[in-house]
């Protein structure tokens, strides 16, 4: 959980991109490490197969420096898409604070969309997280493609957003809609910091 | 409450945006987010050194003691 800890001066919050197979989001992630700074670009860890799938997870740490006198640090996650990652997908989830789900806009994906989702809320409630009040975020990517293979905006959402948390319409491989979705999470799991209670 | 989508290119500050918007977010909460002070300890009369060569005397006080430096 996120914590600004007053004894170390630091704020730490965990964000995972959760979603299908090939939903985009590991380019996500891609397009952030490109945008961010020289000095401030660490290493992004990405374990993927000869076919460039995500094999395990994807991990970029943000150290945005010293904000109002705390050490703050992101750390995004992805998840493997595929099904029988599913143990994988339980560990990274551990501790999460806020959650980004990128759905595949394309019409033929919204049952692995669906199966996806469920999977989320299987494993948040796993965790003792509840799916209902957990920050999240939705993103449609995939909005470059023919109008004719993918699903209308209205169409996902009133699918797969019953929780009418924010959405956003992307093309992460353009880089389209990726920062307006992190700023989104971030803020909402900025928004339920807790301070630890510390001797006087 | 759908968002708008800005196309690649259109803004190369993208992260100087996210780094704005997440200091202000921070700011408001550090602010608000005073850390809950528990009501400090009273300090505690230190056991005198017994006039007997040192021998433990009191044994509630030596407690007390020992519990406060635990914590």
């Amino acid at each position: 959980m996120s914590v600004v800890n007053y004894g170390t001066r630091e704020i730490t919050c965990k964000i995972v991109y959760y979603g299908p197979g090939r939903s985009g989001k590991t380019t996500n992630l891609q397009h952030v490490y490109s945008k961010l700074p020289e000095e401030r670009k660490g290493k992004m860890v990405s374990l993927a197969t000869e076919t460039d799938r995500t094999l395990f997870f994807d991990f970029l740490p943000l150290d945005l420096g010293t904000i109002s006198g705390f050490a703050t640090r992101f750390q995004l996650y992805t998840v493997p898409g595929q099904v029988y990652y599913a143990a994988t997908r339980k560990l990274v989830l551990q501790g999460v604070d806020g959650v980004v789900f990128v759905a595949d806009s394309q019409s033929r994906q919204m049952a692995e969309n669906i199966e996806s989702l469920q999977d989320l809320h299987a494993n948040l409630a796993d965790e003792s997280l509840d799916p209902r009040s957990i920050p999240l975020v939705m993103q449609y990517n995939k909005r470059d493609l023919p109008k004719s293979e993918i699903c209308s905006i209205e169409e996902l959402d009133e699918t797969l957003n019953f929780r009418g948390v924010p959405h956003f319409s992307a093309t992460a491989v353009t880089g389209g809609g990726v920062f307006e979705t992190l700023r989104s999470i971030s803020t909402l799991v900025l928004s339920r910091l807790s301070a630890p209670a510390t001797k006087v | 409450m759908a968002k708008e989508t800005r196309e690649q290119g259109q803004d190369g500050g993208e992260f100087a945006e996210f780094l704005a918007d997440v200091s202000q977010e921070i700011a408001l909460r550090v602010e608000s987010l005073q850390p809950a002070a528990t009501v400090p300890t009273p300090e505690r009369k230190k056991t005198p050194i017994a006039a007997d060569g040192g021998a433990i005397t009191e044994w509630p006080s030596i407690a007390d003691r020992m519990i406060e430096e635990m914590r």
